[in-house]
């Protein structure tokens, strides 16, 4: 079968899920998986070297005849949609069930499918309408997922944040195709690398596609949205709807010519994407924005990425060697990053549904009621933090081979990756002690509420698709020269010219060395289970100088682990901090409370808003209903064109 | 000839005048229907030889424009009893003032067109201009209905001098066209004047505005 008649299978299969997702539940997640998987078996054959898939339609959809195409980075993409959307639509199952969710659950299946669907064809769109159809209705179908608990105030207004910032976006993106068109004459997509006269329109699809994949400062939507929605939709949102984001930008700097400084750009939003997104991520106290936070952080690896790859492809052959390694760290990075945020979306998932809490300072000592879920989401959290033996670290080391490899070219490249991959590494250490404050507070110590002390584990429905997606992190951290084919085949359809790119020779030695530190690992944990098993464990108390009656309130809050750090980031994170001290030697009363806005919104973006309203409402005064006055605007009006003819400006 | 039709345009002039500086209504009417009945004569002095078709569009004119519009309009005036325009927005020596410094604008912009030789020396394109302008100033100034009626009318007549270089292009359907859409047009401001009137007690447009949206 070709992969056209196993794409057509998967849409079926979505389809027939949204038509059973009200009447027929329970054929719902048989037909949606079946979908799922036959969607990913058309992208695995494509990476496997199957030469790509294009097809054209006799009829005609909106005025243009359906191209469909699905290539190397389409299929690389293809791949996370469809393991995360089959992931969560088990998930969703527990967790989103008819019973806790009557008003909404059986929408939420239909518009799952809904998302599944325009995610898929805005994947193999080859014609600009119909990507921007796509486009336009994966936004809404994702808004209606982030909406479905809409009896709450927040997530209205984050899903109006989505929706508002999704469509400023999308513009962007209509200037983008309706230029591209008006230049070419069509709205057929393809390589056009060598019509120079393009490479403007880039800055469109950067401002675009940057919005929908959170590149800082375009993030504004994202914590909100990610935060507020269902978890399962959290996930799909953080691990897949962004990495939409990339594919645009990849797609079109592959096809299109792009101007001199946009590999640059690229590059430095990635860097302040990475660097910015963890300083904020380490001010949060709800564990989902914490989450969507990361989500700016990992683009940002990303964008890297991809930004030193486009600075390689305009340099020649002779950069080939570091732009392709570091456009292969930056796609990698994309499956990698939609595994383990997809992984913790679903533990935090479990976690608020044990608790019915996202608030750090609310929970503690969850590890021992949620055995599984503390320790999926702990391996996903070293995953994120770019820790051997595991994916996170694959991927971010091979743009750090991109980078040092740079340096031995010529030109300001070899200067300009130095910081750069400094603050990479910045970036990793940085996550890495955001998660041990997360897996600290939330994992460790003693409950900090009765939501927290009674907690309990998620069932097998939850856990299932949250061991595949750790499966898929543990299985690229241990085996990634079995990805190279499949990265190198994206890579490849990126740049033609870097096409048949071979697995650089350390990968394998990587392999092996995380298979040993992972045997290492399990070997330690089984030696040190023995012997704890063998002599029971009494406990107490830890030591606490001599107080006799130590509580939960005692132990590190987020705010309070986090604070050092943040601290250096005040000048960006701006957190506002209520603090009563203490005054006598024996105080009755002392608090100190500590939040940290979403800056750009607060800082830019409001202010910019309120001001253009009010200008607004200072422009609608001329707008009151007198005749007279309207009058007047006319005969102003024709006395200023007959200015112009008298004085021959308009010649 | 010219001079005879620069002569009308310069009464229209006057007229135009009278209108901005009177407060009565009556005078007002009587003023534009004078103007009116001074522009359906042009053609007359304009054409060497009548045909029939011009004949029948001027007579239609000095008829509709010197006593149909302002037997309608008088008609209104008298069902909404008022006679003068208490509170104008601009005063009237202002839009005296106005007028008379529009009507020289006219003139001097008037010589800036590329006109054609034979409109040169006529004082058809700056009486026009000028025409409008008044009409503007009345329509901005005034704020009863029935004055307004009547700076619409000037304004018309400004339009219908400019359309007179064309006269001879403008075909008959067009201009009876628009000579029915200004009967039909003061008819039913004629009547809703007598609306406002019962409904608002007043005929000032300014009150209008709490219809608005």
């Amino acid at each position: 079968m070709s992969p056209g008649s196993w794409l057509l299978g998967g849409a079926l299969g979505h389809l027939a899920g949204m038509l059973a997702s009200r009447r027929a539940s329970r054929l719902w997640l048989p037909a949606t998986l079946a979908g799922t998987v036959a969607a990913l078996v058309a992208a695995l054959l494509i990476l496997g070297g199957d030469s790509p898939w294009d097809w054209r339609s006799g009829f005609s959809v909106a005025g243009d005849p359906l191209h469909l195409r699905l290539d190397g980075l389409s299929a690389f993409f293809l791949v996370l949609v469809t393991i995360v959307v089959g992931g969560g639509a088990v998930y969703s199952r527990a967790y989103w069930t008819d019973a806790a969710h009557p008003r909404s659950a059986a929408a939420g299946r239909a518009w799952w499918n809904a998302l599944a669907l325009s995610l898929g064809f805005v994947l193999v769109a080859a014609n600009g309408l119909h990507f921007l159809l796509g486009w336009e209705l994966f936004t809404l179908a994702a808004y209606f997922l982030i909406t479905l608990d809409r009896q709450r105030g927040e997530v209205r207004a984050a899903g109006w944040l989505y929706l508002g910032a999704s469509h400023v976006g999308t513009l962007a993106l209509f200037a983008f195709f309706a230029g591209l068109a008006a230049q070419t004459g069509g709205w057929e997509l393809g390589p056009m690398r060598e019509r120079t006269e393009l490479a403007p329109l880039f800055w469109l699809a950067l401002f675009g596609f940057g919005l929908k994949s959170g590149m800082f400062p375009l993030h504004i939507w994202l914590p909100s949205a990610h935060a507020n929605a269902p978890s399962h939709v959290s996930a799909i949102l953080s691990g897949v709807t962004i990495k939409l984001g990339i594919y645009g930008l990849a797609r079109f700097t592959g096809w299109l010519p792009v101007p001199a400084a946009a590999g640059w750009t690229i590059a430095i939003l990635g860097v302040a994407s990475a660097v910015l997104g963890v300083a904020f991520a380490l001010g949060q106290h709800d564990l989902k924005r914490l989450l969507a936070y990361h989500s700016v952080e990992n683009i940002g690896i990303i964008l890297i990425g991809l930004g030193f790859a486009v600075v390689a492809a305009g340099q020649g052959t002779d950069a080939a060697g570091w732009g392709q390694l570091a456009l292969a760290g930056g796609l990698l990075h994309v499956w990698n990053h939609g595994l383990f945020k997809a992984l913790l979306f679903l533990g935090a998932g479990s976690v608020l549904h044990a608790t019915g809490t996202r608030e750090m300072s609310r929970l503690g000592g969850l590890w021992r009621a949620m055995p599984w879920t503390a320790s999926l989401f702990g391996l996903g959290a070293i995953a994120i933090s770019g820790l051997p033996p595991l994916n996170g670290f694959v991927s971010e080391w091979l743009v750090y081979l991109g980078l040092f490899d740079a340096t031995r070219s010529a030109g300001p490249v070899a200067w300009a990756v130095v910081p750069a991959a400094i603050l990479l590494g910045m970036t990793g250490a940085l996550a890495l002690a955001c998660f041990v404050k997360v897996c600290g507070v939330v994992f460790l110590g003693a409950p900090r509420s009765a939501a927290a002390a009674h907690a309990h584990e998620c069932g097998p429905a939850m856990r299932g698709p949250m061991l595949l997606l750790a499966g898929g992190c543990v299985a690229i951290g241990l085996a990634p020269v079995w990805v190279w084919p499949a990265v190198a085949q994206a890579v490849g359809t990126w740049a033609p010219a870097w096409a048949g790119l071979a697995a650089p020779p350390s990968l394998a030695v990587l392999g092996w060395t995380h298979l040993a530190l992972a045997a290492l690992a399990v070997t330690g944990v089984v030696a040190l289970r023995r012997r704890t098993g063998r002599q029971p464990v009494p406990r107490h108390v830890t030591w606490d100088c001599g107080y006799a009656a130590p509580a939960a309130r005692m132990q590190y809050t987020a705010g309070s682990f986090a604070a050092i750090i943040t601290e250096w980031f005040d000048w960006i994170l701006r957190p506002v901090r209520h603090a009563q001290a203490p005054d006598t030697p024996f105080p009755a009363q002392a608090s100190c409370t500590s939040h940290t806005p979403e800056t750009v919104l607060e800082h830019v973006v409001t202010p910019v808003g309120g001001a253009v309203m009010r200008l607004s409402a200072a422009a609608r005064r001329l707008q009151h209903g007198r005749l007279e006055a309207y009058l007047l605007y006319l005969l102003v009006g024709i006395a200023a064109l007959a200015v112009i003819v008298a004085t021959d400006v308009g010649q | 000839m010219n001079a005879y039709l620069n002569l009308l345009i310069g009464l229209a002039i006057g007229l135009n005048l009278l209108a901005l500086g009177s407060s009565r209504l009556p005078s007002l009417i009587n003023a534009v229907a004078v103007q009116g009945m001074a522009l359906g004569a042009m053609p007359f002095l304009l054409e060497e030889h009548i045909n029939w078709m011009v004949a029948l569009v001027a007579c239609a004119t000095v008829a509709v424009k010197g006593f149909v519009i302002p037997i309608l309009l008088r008609r209104a005036m008298r069902t909404a009893n008022i006679e003068r325009e208490v509170v104008p927005s601009i005063g009237y020596v202002p839009s005296l003032l106005l007028g008379a410094g529009g009507t020289i604008a006219a003139v001097a912009f008037a010589r800036t067109l590329p006109l054609l030789p034979e409109h040169a020396g006529s004082l058809l394109v700056p009486g026009s201009l000028a025409s409008v302008l008044t009409g503007f100033v009345l329509l901005i100034g005034r704020s009863k209905a029935i004055s307004q009626v009547c700076g619409y009318l000037i304004l018309e007549n400004g339009i219908y001098l400019f359309g007179l270089l064309l006269i001879h292009a403008t075909p008959l359907l067009v201009e009876a066209g628009i000579l029915l859409d200004l009967t039909v047009g003061v008819f039913v401001i004629g009547i809703i004047v007598d609306r406002i009137q019962r409904a608002f007690d007043s005929l000032d447009t300014r009150k209008l505005t709490v219809l608005r949206e």
